[in-house]
């Protein structure tokens, strides 16, 4: 029996060779691009890069679980706060040195988060989770001595530890870049995984999946933790790049940033919140060069349209399209 | 001994401002299932609004609460009408919306009036101060305390001895009824949506009293609000109002004993209550 | 061997007594159908059964352990299966991957993390046996949602039968249903396995007598009869009540 393979949601893969063409030119364009471009842009797709890390971490609990936390960032924070304290406090300067301790501190700090949180659900867990993320910010910005206070801490160019290695803004983009497709191919497997359609299913109707036997709040709480690694690794090469980290990197603010790039670009698809965050960051780049004293009312409108109008997400959306577009010029019946 | 009486005013009158805030939020919540996290926003609003009536124009405060009251009504009630009504039963949704709408205020209030944070202020009448425990308290402080339990009263008679709050008790008890009520109910939906946020601006220009208007009120209130609600209980009156109240009464006190460390206080409060009784302190009851 | 024994079990809901020291026992593999008037706490029974209420007081043992505080999917993994009233799926995911959440609820696959579950062949088998079973395998790529409500009705079922279920708790499952699909599910649970003891809660007769070898009344929280089919057949007690529900109808009608 032929086995049609799966895509999250359950829709039936049409077209494979379609699929990985799409990959391959998005790939080569990921690559060259960058090469072409000034410098500043070049920061831009990377930032982009790194909330598209960010965005799909939070996705795998809001989009694929059901869980919707507003405080996300607080893992993404921890992390970088940590390379940065690392750096600046403890001379401790190369990247593979300060990365592994920043992974462990924001999955440790989901571990934790998550056990409180999980408590409660719904509207209630939404106001937890954005509670502790702004008790960490209230934190860095409090304890000025290690974190910097309301200024944050700065920390040099990316150091690799390698020989022949420069910290410039295309090797960064690289460097980046690397561990984006890393993130996208592993979160892919967890979510296409038995473990990950467990999720789909506590997301769809949490009380059928304790009938059919399943522990639901155990699901929920390795998924969180999952999802707080992820948000530590783009947390770490968040602050490699910026250079800087400061308390709104953990609170209500960069949550609900993250937030919008997975609903605008679409949830549960993984591939949404990337679209998503590169939409945000280019309007808010665009933003940038017209009026910058105007960009918190864009994105709120930006919000209010998201859900108003573009419920479900840009994503799906343009997958729908593309699978007209399809259907017009495929050559064989492609119908279950 | 002193400390403690202090404590306790300066916790209780945070604790009217807070509950203001946060009545609204419940009900609505609790009656149409509808939450609106731009209420803290609807509070620096207000206070703007009071500051400019008062303070730039030589207004009187008593018309700068009115006014300040209403426009936070007016756009609760506007982004309910527009907006939210349009979203029944998707919270995640109205969450989503309603940050917007927090971003959209926060900015255009930054236009209008700048980031400059604003001083405190209040009627002349209620300056001044008065003795308790051979301390001088504040005059304005005590009427907070009074102004509260004056509306919280109203709000008692209003739920208790009219017929419309017979009904909005009834939807309520019943979160079933609640959301199908939610569709047909209207009037009574305009009226409670617009008293909540008029609540919210009425907190906003009584507590421009205690801490100037600051466009970063916007989230930090609005996280205020999400604390007592979650140490309190939602959908209820009594869960906001004892959760406001020990809230109010654990910053205070945490102020005066380590004040460095006050607002973590909070925190610890909430995170004690969600691992020993997770539906707050005084839910709304449910079935089953 | 006892499949299930209710001892005392009694449900309060605020004022309300839902259940009044009900006390059964069935045996394995026994067909039970419980029926009733609406509001009699059939449903109740179920939810305590499974562990979606908590019994005010009371105990029930299943397969000789005592269940009566342990949440819902311990009762699932001790070979409970239930399927619910009001239809319980997965809206928004593919009939083929509600299924293949039914069948994987026991196994070892669940905790898998990083292999596709597409390589798991097993699964796949044994959901393509179930669905074609009720002849929903041509729609196992369809959302969940898109079904008729009779499919639905079925795959509903199906995801409890994909339990492999000790004791099968059936809620209403041919409410709303046609003639012809209702005796499909009778032909189903005719043609069940000896030693899966079925319960089901019905108001369909024809059901009720085409499955039954024991029926249960409840009336207002209690059992009021509890025999053969002929025997609550011409039970006076259940004929009154059944007859007073008729004439309410007739005379409502009548106005």
């Amino acid at each position: 029996m032929k086995i049609a393979e799966l895509k999250p949601g359950g829709q039936p893969q049409q077209g494979r060779l379609v699929r990985f063409s799409l990959y391959f030119v998005i790939g080569l364009i990921l690559i060259v691009l960058p090469i072409f471009l000034p410098m500043y842009l070049q920061g831009l797709m990377t930032k982009i890069l790194v909330f598209a890390i960010f965005a799909m971490s939070l996705d795998l609990i809001w989009g694929y679980t059901g869980l919707s936390s507003m405080g996300h960032a607080a893992f993404f924070g921890v992390a970088g706060y940590t390379t940065a304290i690392l750096i600046r406090h403890y001379g401790v300067v190369t990247f593979l040195e300060t990365a592994p301790l920043s992974i462990l501190m924001a999955t440790l700090f989901a571990a934790v988060f998550g056990i409180i949180s999980l408590r409660v659900s719904g509207l209630y867990f939404l106001m937890v989770t954005l509670a502790l993320g702004q008790a960490l910010f209230s934190i860095a910005w409090q304890w000025y001595h290690i974190t910097g206070g309301a200024f944050g801490l700065t920390i040099p160019p990316l150091n690799l530890g390698i020989p022949g290695f420069t910290s410039t803004a295309i090797s960064i983009y690289y460097f980046v870049f690397i561990f984006f497709i890393i993130c996208y191919f592993l979160l892919r497997r967890i979510v296409n995984s038995p473990f990950g359609h467990v999720l789909q299913g506590i997301r769809e109707n949490e009380p059928r999946m304790r009938a059919l036997g399943y522990n639901t709040w155990l699901y929920k709480y390795i998924a969180f933790i999952i999802a707080g690694f992820f948000a530590g690794i783009s947390g770490i090469l968040f602050v490699h790049w910026n250079m800087l980290i400061s308390p709104y990197q953990l609170g209500m603010i960069q949550s609900t940033y993250a937030a919008l790039c997975v609903i605008l670009g679409g949830p549960g698809t993984l591939v949404g919140p990337v679209i998503g965050a590169a939409v945000v960051i280019g309007l808010e780049y665009g933003a940038s060069l017209y009026n910058p004293e105007r960009w918190p009312l864009f994105l709120g409108i930006i919000f209010v349209i998201s859900v108003m109008f573009l419920r479900g997400g840009v994503y799906p959306r343009l997958n729908n399209l593309w699978k007209k577009v399809g259907e017009k010029y495929s050559y064989g019946s492609t119908k279950g | 001994m002193d400390l403690v009486v202090l404590s306790l005013l300066n916790g209780v009158s945070f604790g009217m401002v807070l509950f203001l805030l946060t009545i609204g939020l419940s009900i609505t919540l609790g009656l149409m299932g509808i939450i609106n996290l731009s209420h803290g926003a609807l509070f620096m609003v207000a206070g703007f609004a009071g500051w400019m009536l008062v303070v730039q124009l030589g207004y009187s405060y008593w018309l700068a609460l009115l006014v300040g009251a209403i426009i936070a009504g007016l756009i609760g009630l506007a982004i309910e009408q527009g907006f939210l009504s349009r979203l029944y039963g998707l919270t995640n949704d109205q969450v989503l919306l309603t940050i917007g709408f927090i971003y959209i205020l926060m900015n255009l209030s930054l236009w209008i009036w700048g980031g400059r944070a604003r001083m405190p202020y209040h009627d002349p009448l209620l300056a001044g101060t008065f003795s308790i425990a051979g301390w001088q308290y504040p005059v304005y402080r005590i009427f907070i305390i009074g102004a509260g339990l004056i509306l919280i009263l109203a709000i008692w008679w209003l739920l208790e001895r009219t017929r419309i709050g017979a009904i909005i008790r009834a939807g309520m008890d019943d979160i079933e009824t609640a959301k199908a009520l939610g569709k047909n109910m209207g009037r009574i939906n305009y009226l409670v949506f617009f008293l909540g946020s008029f609540l919210a601006g009425l907190a906003g220009v009584i507590g421009a009293q205690m801490m100037g208007p600051r466009i970063g009120m916007g989230w930090d209130i609005l996280l205020l609000a999400l604390i007592v609600l979650v140490v309190g209980g939602m959908g209820s009156i009594q869960g906001a109002l004892i959760g406001a109240m020990v809230i109010g009464l654990v910053d205070s006190f945490g102020r005066a004993l380590l004040p460095d460390l006050a607002m973590f206080f909070m925190y610890i409060v909430m995170i004690i209550v969600l691992m020993v009784k997770p539906s707050g302190i005084l839910p709304r009851e449910s079935g089953g | 061997m006892e499949a299930l024994r209710v001892e005392g079990l009694t449900k309060e809901f605020g004022g309300i007594r839902a259940l009044n020291n009900i006390s059964f026992t069935v045996k394995n593999g026994e067909r039970l159908a419980i029926i009733g008037p609406n509001g009699a706490g059939k449903t109740t029974l179920f939810n305590l059964l499974n562990g979606q209420y908590k019994a005010t007081a009371g105990r029930i043992y299943f397969l000789g352990r005592e269940i009566t505080d342990m949440p819902t999917r311990s009762r699932t993994y001790l070979g409970q299966g239930r399927s619910f009233q009001v239809t319980s799926l997965f809206s928004n995911l593919t009939v083929l991957c509600n299924v293949l959440l039914a069948i994987q609820g026991t196994g070892p696959p669940r905790f898998q993390l990083f292999r596709s579950i597409s390589a798991y062949k097993h699964l796949y088998t044994k959901a393509q046996e179930l669905l074609e079973a009720v002849a929903l395998w041509s729609k196992r790529n369809e959302l969940a949602q898109s079904l008729s409500y009779g499919e639905q009705r079925r795959l509903e079922i199906t995801l409890s039968l994909a339990l492999e279920p000790k004791l099968l708790l059936l809620d209403e499952p041919s409410t709303g249903l046609t003639p012809a699909e209702s005796s499909d599910i009778v032909n189903m649970i005719a043609n069940l396995v000896r030693d899966i003891t079925v319960i089901v809660v019905a108001h369909d007769m024809d059901l009720v007598f085409g499955m039954a070898e024991r029926i249960m009344v409840l009336h207002y929280g209690e059992i009021i009869a509890d025999g053969t089919p002929a025997e609550i057949q011409t039970h006076s007690r259940v004929k009154e009540i059944y007859m007073g529900i008729e004439e309410d109808t007739r005379s409502a009608g009548a106005i």
